[in-house]
């Protein structure tokens, strides 16, 4: 047979405190929660379309940069700056070009690597 | 009683309810059932956004990687005339200056108009929507930005109601919008300006939008579009009230897919090198146009192809008719370089040897009821002096000897009267007529190159199968497909189209072809110092309306070096010279400055034994100072 309550002791009873405590903690701690990842998503979502932005800037940058490069280094660039500065330069006539031959069959002549010697 | 009236009342207020509820699950039932399809659209409107992603044009390079085309990204600056009222003057004054427009013309541009069409309909020049400029640089678009957000309009906006304030606020950031887009640039103007094209652009309405893109027009450009064009992206996404993406709703994202690189034979550095030639040409002889075209014999490789006049295609005001690629459009007579193909073929055939001894009829030959004639009045010659002369009546007979059917057969399989297949837009295919057709004298004109018409790449392509043992190889000016990091998708292998002559008559073709670049020959002019020449000159009288006339020729010498060991063959042909007008004299000596300049260029060893088809005494002289030219 259950107790009379009027009999209980007049003490505060924590249980069903700590139970509603802890309910509306949880319930707070999901909400503060949720509006957190919700202002993570758009925070995250905002650093990502800043950083498409760059990337995509970065890649124009990066291609206009080399294409400088490409254009600076090109034969018909240099040969016009050459005759801009007036450096007195001219092609290599045939006859001005030392051509060595390439030395087969000396490789085995080569002293021989000693045994002991560290590799990389 | 009281109880009978409680219940009543009770039942009035439950049949209300019940029809408050029925309704409002009708309202649900409509609104969720039966017009979901409509109203999902509707909400998907306010926030779902499509973005289309162009995808960047592929790079024109040459065989060393130099950039002969290539796309720069750039904006197309917009404005939304709704929010900018009665604004259009300050606005316009801050932003003039960066879109190198004039205040008035942009004031114009940003005010709402109404009129109505032919058709009687009332149009607008956009209410929502104009564009202020293209092709404007990433810098200038920001510069315009800064302005836009430091407008001032003489009013303080503290103290304005909220909607005057939102105003302003929304014509500070929103009134003037930029939207990607691409401009194709040509570094080197001028450079390879027909082989590589020109581009135009095109506006196709995606979504209600009009997206412009770019569509090649000539050369390459226009060639390999699908390659060059890459594939669109796209984005289907969702935005908050201020138009700002929401990242983690995007539905569906596809990368726009780049467009290829396309790698060209040809060499900038050599390109150029016969672009500056040509160019002096232009200046000495006063031709209406010059081409020249540089080969790789063994490969049918071109390294430079080049035709003046021509454009820059930064410019689209140069380009002009005047500017086509005459190397692959325009067909001429070819005049003496055609005697090349009955030569060989007589000698590939067997008909006759280089030895073998021609009467040239003291330059008078009647034949068909014609009377044929050469320049200078030759008697008897051999098959080796009848090609360093340039008789037209010992090539006529050696066409005799060789046959119609022969004849037509060699000049067939040399490529002439069909298109080489080279990957450049509107190649001629010449005029070989069959048999059938032909007078009876053809048989002796075809041998001397008139009655049959050429482009200058067939005729080239014909002196580089000599040059090549017989070969006759396609010409190739795209080298290979790439992705923009570099990775090869295609590789472009020469192709073989067929042996025309043996090499045994190939080796006799160059022999014969070596003395025309001597004192004896008619293209002295042409001779290297330090390789062996073999070639041939032709100087065609041009014939409008079906008569020669006299005092306009085409000239042309083609020729390759070193003569024994091939590695370049090389054409120039200029149309009404004016200085002068044989090939040998004019074209000549064009050829040795782009051999010469070649050569070192591509450092093509001299030949080992210092032949030359220079005189010994020369020779000698230009050993011991090596900056001695031939005169």
């Amino acid at each position: 047979m259950a107790k009379n309550r009027k009999n209980l002791s007049a003490g505060v009873r924590f249980g069903p405190v700590l139970k509603v405590v802890l309910l509306g903690g949880l319930f707070c701690v999901a909400g503060v929660g949720y509006v957190w990842q919700k202002s993570e998503i758009a925070r995250l979502s905002q650093q990502i379309r800043e950083r498409e932005k760059r990337l995509v800037q970065l890649k124009d940058d990066n291609k206009r940069l080399a294409d400088q490069i490409s254009i600076l280094h090109s034969p018909p660039r240099l040969d016009l700056r050459a005759k801009e500065l007036n450096l007195g330069l001219s092609p290599a006539l045939p006859l001005q070009v030392v051509r060595l031959v390439e030395p087969t069959g000396q490789w085995s002549r080569l002293p021989a690597l000693p045994r002991s010697g560290s590799r990389p | 009683m009281s109880n009978k009236l409680q219940v009543r009342r009770s039942l009035l207020l439950l049949g209300f309810l019940g029809a408050a509820f029925a309704g409002l699950g009708y309202r649900l039932v409509d609104l969720q059932v039966l017009r979901h399809e409509e109203l999902s659209t509707k909400a998907g409107q306010n926030t779902q956004r499509e973005y289309w992603q162009a995808p960047r044009r592929g790079d024109i390079l040459d065989a060393n990687g130099n950039i002969l085309a290539t796309s720069i990204s750039v904006k197309t600056v917009c404005a939304d005339p709704s929010l900018i009222g009665n604004c259009q003057p300050v606005v316009a004054h801050a932003i003039a200056p960066f879109l190198s427009m004039s205040e008035a013309e942009l004031i114009a541009k940003m005010t709402p108009r109404v009129g109505r069409n032919a058709k009687g309909d009332t149009v607008t020049n956009g209410l929502h929507y104009v564009r202020l400029g293209r092709n404007v640089p990433e810098d200038a678009w920001q510069h315009i930005v800064a302005a836009m957000t430091n407008l001032s309009f003489g009013v303080d906006e503290k103290h304005l109601p909220p909607t005057e304030r939102s105003f302003y606020r929304s014509l500070r950031l929103q009134a003037v919008f930029a939207e990607p887009d691409q401009l194709r640039t040509y570094p080197g103007g001028r450079l390879a300006a027909q082989v590589v094209g020109f581009p135009s652009m095109e506006e196709t309405n995606i979504s209600g939008r009009l997206v412009s893109h770019i569509v090649g027009r000539d050369g390459v450009e226009f060639m390999m579009q699908s390659q060059l064009a890459g594939v669109a992206g796209w984005r289907v996404t969702e935005t908050d009230r201020q138009q700002r993406e929401l990242v983690a709703l995007r539905d569906e994202d596809v990368n726009a897919r780049d467009g290829m690189n396309v790698v060209l034979t040809l060499d900038a550095a050599v390109q150029n090198i016969v672009e500056d030639e040509l160019a002096k040409a232009m200046v000495a002889h006063k031709p209406k146009s010059v081409t020249g075209i540089v080969m790789r014999p063994r490969t049918g490789e071109i390294l430079a192809m080049v035709s003046l006049p021509n454009y820059d295609p930064n410019l689209p005001n140069t380009i002009t008719p005047e500017t086509r690629n005459r190397v692959v459009t325009d067909v001429v007579e070819p005049g003496s370089t055609f005697k090349i193909v009955v030569v060989s073929g007589a000698l590939n055939s067997g008909r006759t040897k280089l030895t073998d001894q021609f009467d040239c009829e003291h330059g008078h030959f009647a034949f068909a009821g014609r009377t044929l004639h050469d320049h200078e009045a030759y008697g008897m010659l051999s098959v080796k002096d009848i090609i360093m002369k340039s008789s037209n009546i010992g090539a006529a007979k050696i066409g005799i000897l060789l046959g119609e059917q022969g004849l037509y057969d060699y000049a067939w399989n040399f490529g002439f009267g069909q298109r080489s297949g080279i990957t450049l837009p509107g190649e001629a295919r010449g005029i070989l007529y069959p048999i059938s057709k032909w007078y009876k004298v053809s048989l002796a004109q075809i041998p001397m190159g008139h009655g049959v018409m050429v482009t200058r790449l067939q005729m080239l392509s014909a002196m580089a199968a000599i040059a090549n043992g017989g070969w006759l190889m396609q010409p190739m000016i795209i080298k290979r497909l790439q992705e923009r990091d570099g990775s090869v998708v295609q590789n472009y292998r020469p192709a073989r189209v067929r042996q025309v002559i043996s090499e045994a008559a190939s080796k006799q073709m160059i022999e014969a072809l070596k003395t025309v670049v001597t004192k004896e020959g008619t293209a002295y002019g042409a001779a290297l110092e330090h390789y062996v020449v073999a070639g041939k000159t032709g100087t065609a009288q041009k014939a409008e309306n079906g008569v020669y006339v006299r005092g306009k020729y085409v000239s042309s010498f083609i020729g390759f070096f070193p003569a024994d060991q091939p590695e370049l063959c090389i054409s120039v042909v200029m149309d009404e010279p004016l200085e002068g007008y044989y090939g040998g004299k004019v074209c000549g000596p064009v050829f040795r400055g782009i051999a010469e300049r070649c050569a070192s260029y591509l450092n093509i060893p001299a030949d080992p034994t210092l032949t030359t088809n220079v005189p010994l005494a020369n020779a000698a002289l230009s050993l011991r100072n090596p900056r001695t030219r031939i005169p």
